[in-house]
């Protein structure tokens, strides 16, 4: 990708989308590559913070939205997705944005995820998948690669990971990327993409954890193996080909855009409005609604 | 000679506050004296303020303590974040890193005038002892071994154990600076010493946290199974658990969330053994559904609630009685639901067995609510003697019951059916959430619903009579009444024991089982009760007005409650009591005089 | 790969003042960033540090922007920072809590080093004679900052011999 220089300058700017609460993460933390890249995708995507709804659940990823000026919902653990969709459905001139850890969206969150790429509704969902728990301390994250040893697994685990390219882009997600702090330029451009795709779309983050995460997860490690798929020539339009390349999810690093659909199916907010314009017409007063009882 | 002390520092996760607190407690404990550790920290998950209180003592501790003896700042910013959790009075010595640049009669303690003021070059010490600053930690278990007489050289064997394998620069590092520490306290004396007076005898102790005593109680009740979801403050059970239950062929899964972790226990008890699941508030929420299930199921299960702040994530880290409702009343239809609290740690290991034998007696789930402080707090226990507990499996079909006569939820007069499991030859039975009869095919009539209500209800029946599960202390003719339950019970009985200093006639009832309410027994205690309070750490006082609901109170029985995170002390409890007394004696109600 | 989209062969004098404002300020503000977490992290020295080193950022930054001032005083800007993330500033994952002075001055010098390249890079392909002339100078400063850094360095006694995580208290779990 080039800019064409000179380039347009955003009216918004990045430090427009800052808040002042201080992140707590633990300094090198990925997320704040990834608050950063945040900033600038929304700067480059122009719509003001107010009309945007960042809506996150439970874990140090989930802390993101306070980071921002936009109006923010750090909800429950999980529950990120469905409440999302409420606000998206109820109000779909907003702006939404959903995010959140590994665990957050893949473990406890895991069932919503798949009803909201079924129903496509227009929204971008991040998740920063460090692989691991990060707020309560270090535990087995459905991401963590089989063998890893933490507080819950002290043995090794003994569970296959789950891929979260994989699984979305089976229920059909139209808009698939995935991203890394280690290149934000990339990152940046990957999340502006995302959101002004028509559509779900979903990005997932290698967002190491300096915590708990294991050596080969770090920026460093990352930098060395990672492979941007625009490199690799790969055609973004082949559902079958990203699928291919998203099994190997956990043993390659692909930097870029899996898959999007170069035709946006209809989104279900957008099918809520239709639908409402076609019934309206012939609606009762609402004064006199209890006129559908009447004997006549 | 001080028979009691308690110690609070706070400094920085970097300066290892925590860490020389569990060093320390380790090597007191190892001294014959009873002691109690909790923790505090800042929102940080690595590097933010961190705190704690150490308190020992010749007599077993109660609680964590009011009033600092001791209190030592690595810095004063970061100690004054604690706030009320390490208050400081007339009575403390005040040590603090002279680094800090505080003059010792300008301490940040507004209208405190200390007993004592130290301002000492802890980094300063550790650098040159040590040659690292970082070891100040350990010249602060210096300064209180020469002061106090206590840790010292408990302190390097456990270091010892502890740095074995880190070579023998870190260990001798460390040892220099305890060593200079040491020295110090001696060239330095305490103008009124304060030096702790030497427990009369020295016999081993359990030095733990009530996670990991509940995880053991679990694997000594015969628990095979664990089913949970990582949540703050329960998740050490889960972790305990996941290292040691395999040795007894037992599994721990972590599930993908809290329905899945108790869903897996319920499927680990229709099998046939002995399962468990733990978690707090949040997790509790998403549980309600399942322990439905396992009541009109009538499968045994244990499920740990370890109190935080609430509601929704609330204060994940700090410690609340707010869940009562919650644990006694979360579902729908009608449920009766045992629910048990120790009262610390030590008493963890009892409840959890208790908890299994109950479930398995009665085929029913059972709630354990702990608390924060409870779980998370160290303390140092006599060893118990397992060979008092005896153990309780379900009640299993004999041989002529079985076959296809075998009726799963027959009515006996107990109400207790005996159960089968899968692999049982002839035992097959639906296990469902829908009504069933006897046979335990689904039904939608109300006169069996009737019955299997009565049923499930009578069963759980002897379970009120149950007077071991409640403790009662003091003058049992006083006409003041205490009652407190969970981790507040400890500061209650040193309450009782303050009251009792001061000529004040008082009892106290510390209920174990909460639910259901064991009218009796309530009934005995507050007859010829004129005045008193129900001690609870919630806004609403949960425990009150349950009582209220199913008993008669007196009148002057009234509800001393507050808000999570605002540990009550002994003097207040007694000073509100008194007024309470007093309220009850002007309005006419006659009043026997105390003092 | 710190920056995306920009045409050197193509770059105008005011469009590479510009840019080189643009990477002073990105690098000042990492560097208020990573103070501001040292000192949320208890690990005051090296935020001391990473203040000292926002304070440079900012003077040069002052300085390019009033040379900008004068050369071009009315026209617009017409470069973004939006691509611009890592030129001189540290990436976003090289803090580390507890860090020594020592790390975190080598973080810094890392960085003047990354610059530099940077710098010396664009030379290759920048055909502008005034904007030759601009980014040799900033390369030169590079230079100078690096050693600037390097005396710093070898002004600090070195770290002992012991890790912070044999002595700290494990960290702590919020939910
Ligand atoms: C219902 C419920 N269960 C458990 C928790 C405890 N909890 C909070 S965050 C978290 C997981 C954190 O991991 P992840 O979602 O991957 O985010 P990270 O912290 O790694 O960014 C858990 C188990 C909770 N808050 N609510
Ligand atoms: S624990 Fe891990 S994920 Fe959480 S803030 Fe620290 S580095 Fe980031």
């Amino acid at each position: 990708m080039t800019l064409a220089m000179p380039a347009p300058v955003p009216t918004l700017q990045a430090k427009d989308f800052r808040s002042d609460l201080k992140p707590i993460w633990c300094p090198g933390c990925g997320d704040f590559g990834v608050v950063q890249a945040v900033y600038r995708a929304l700067a480059a995507v122009g719509r003001p913070p107010h009309e945007i709804a960042f809506i996150s659940g439970i874990g140090c990823s989930s802390r993101i939205p306070g980071y921002t000026t936009a109006y923010g919902f750090n909800s429950v653990h999980g529950r990120a997705l469905p409440i999302a969709q409420g606000i998206k459905i109820a109000h779909p001139e907003l702006l939404v944005l959903v995010a959140g850890g590994d665990g957050d969206g893949f473990s406890i969150g895991g069932g919503h995820v798949a009803h909201a790429v079924r129903r496509n509704i227009d929204l971008t969902y991040i998740v920063m998948d460090n692989q691991i728990y990060g707020l309560t301390k270090g535990q087995l994250s459905p991401t963590s690669p089989r063998g890893l040893k933490t507080v819950t697994s002290m043995y090794g685990s003994l569970e296959e990971p789950l891929n979260p390219l994989m699984y979305v882009l089976s229920y059909g997600a139209p808009f698939v990327a995935q991203g890394t702090p280690a290149d934000l330029p990339g990152l940046t451009a990957m999340l502006e993409e995302a959101i002004r795709y028509p559509g779900f779309s979903f990005v997932n983050i290698q967002s190491p954890c300096v915590t708990y995460g294991e050596e080969s997860g770090q920026i460093k490690a990352q930098k060395e193996k990672m492979k941007a798929l625009a490199d690799m020539k790969h055609d973004p339009t082949d559902r079958i080909k990203a699928l291919s390349l998203a099994q190997d999810y956990g043993r390659e690093l692909y930097t870029g855009v899996f898959f999007r659909d170069p035709n946006p199916p209809p989104t279900y907010d957008a099918l809520v409005k239709a639908r409402q314009a076609e019934l309206s017409a012939n609606a009762l007063p609402r004064q006199n609604i209890l006129d559908l009882f009447l004997q006549k | 000679m001080t028979t009691d002390l308690v110690i609070g520092m706070a400094g920085s996760g970097g300066d290892g506050i925590v860490s020389a607190g569990e060093s320390l407690i380790a090597a007191v404990a190892t001294e014959g004296y009873h002691a109690m550790m909790t923790k505090s920290f800042g929102s940080q998950i690595r590097g933010g303020e961190s705190s704690c209180r150490v308190r020992l003592s010749t007599e077993p501790v109660l609680n964590p303590g009011g009033t600092l003896d001791v209190a030592i700042a690595l810095n004063w910013e970061d100690f004054l974040k604690f706030g009320g959790e390490l208050p400081v009075g007339g009575n403390t010595i005040v040590i603090y890193e002279s680094k800090t640049g505080v003059a010792p009669d300008k301490l940040p303690l507004p209208g405190v005038t200390p007993a004592e003021v130290f301002p000492v070059p802890i980094a300063d010490m550790a650098k040159e002892s040590a040659k690292t600053d970082k070891a100040k930690n350990t010249v602060i278990l210096g300064l209180i071994a020469g002061w106090f007489g206590i840790g010292g050289d408990g302190v390097m064997k456990g270091l010892r154990k502890k740095l074995a394998k880190k070579g023998p620069e870190l260990l001798e590092a460390n040892e220099r600076a305890l060593a200079a520490g040491r020295k110090y306290a001696q060239d330095h004396p305490l103008k009124t010493p304060r030096v702790m007076e030497r427990p009369k005898t020295v016999s081993p102790k359990l030095l733990t946290d009530g996670n990991d005593m509940c995880g053991a109680a679990a694997i000594f009740s015969g628990c095979q199974f664990f089913g949970g979801y990582p949540i703050t403050p329960s998740t050490e059970i889960m972790q305990f658990l996941s290292r040691e239950i395999w040795k007894y062929g037992g599994s721990v899964l972590q599930a993908e969330d809290e329905i899945a972790g108790i869903g897996a226990a319920v499927g680990a008890s229709f099998a046939g053994k002995k399962a468990m699941t733990a978690t707090s508030g949040p997790g509790m929420s998403l549980k309600t559904e399942m322990l439905g299930l396992a009541t009109i199921a009538e499968l045994p299960l244990v499920l740990v609630n370890v109190q935080r702040g609430g509601p929704s994530t609330g204060l994940p880290t700090k410690t609340e009685q707010a869940d009562l409702y919650q644990a006694a009343f979360s579902a729908h239809g009608d449920v009766l639901r045992p629910v048990l609290a120790p009262t610390c740690v030590a008493d963890t290991f009892e409840i959890t067995v208790e908890a299994f034998n109950m479930a398995e007696m009665y085929q029913t789930p059972v709630v354990i609510l702990s608390d924060q402080e409870i779980s998370q707090r160290k303390e140092t226990c006599d060893p118990i003697d397992t060979s008092k507990f005896r153990l309780v499996d379900r009640l299993r079909p004999a041989n002529s019951e079985l076959g296809t006569h075998y009726a799963r939820y027959r009515f006996t007069e107990s109400g207790i059916s005996p159960i089968s499991e899968p692999g049982m030859p002839g035992g097959n039975y639906l296990a469902a959430g829908i009504e069933h009869n006897e046979k335990g095919a689904p039904i939608s009539g109300g006169i069996m619903h009737a019955k299997m209500n009565e049923k499930r209800f009578r069963k759980l029946n002897p379970i009120r009579t149950r007077r071991d599960l409640f403790q009662t202390y003091g003058d049992p003719n006083a006409p003041l009444a205490l009652i407190a339950w969970g981790s507040v019970a400890g500061v209650a009985r040193e309450a009782l024991r303050v009251a009792e200093r001061k000529g004040v006639k008082v009892k106290l009832l510390v209920p174990r089982l909460l639910y259901p309410i064991a009218e009796e027994f309530f009934n005995d205690f507050l007859s010829g009760v004129q005045a008193g309070l129900v001690v609870e750490q919630s806004h609403q006082g949960q425990l009150y007005h349950i009582m209220k609901m199913v008993l008669d109170l007196p009148k002057g029985l009234k509800s001393y409650a507050r808000s999570g995170a605002n540990p009550f002390q002994p003097a207040e409890i007694v000073r509100r009591l008194r007024e309470q007394a007093q309220a009850m004696h002007q309005s006419g109600d006659s009043m026997p005089q105390e003092e | 790969m710190a920056t995306r989209g920009i045409d050197f062969a193509r770059l105008s004098l005011k469009d590479a003042l510009d840019l080189a404002i643009f990477i002073e300020e990105e690098a000042k503000e990492r560097y208020e960033d990573f103070a501001s977490q040292m000192e949320t992290h208890h690990t005051p020295d090296s935020a001391r540090f990473y203040k000292f080193m926002a304070g440079n950022e900012e003077k040069h930054r002052a300085e390019l922007a009033e040379r900008r001032g004068k050369l071009f005083p009315k026209d617009p800007v017409t470069v973004s920072r939006q691509m611009l993330f890592d030129v001189e500033a540290p990436d976003t994952d090289e803090a580390r809590t507890f860090m020594t002075p020592r790390q975190a001055l080598t973080v810094a010098l890392r960085c003047e080093e990354k610059a530099w390249a940077f710098f010396d890079g664009a030379l290759k392909v920048i055909k502008d004679a005034g904007v030759k002339e601009l980014f040799t100078e900033l390369r030169q400063e590079e230079v100078e900052h690096q050693d600037l850094v390097k005396a710093e360095l070898a002004k600090l006694p070195a770290d002992d011999r012991f890790k912070t995580e044999d002595f700290e208290d494990e960290p702590v779990s919020h939910d």
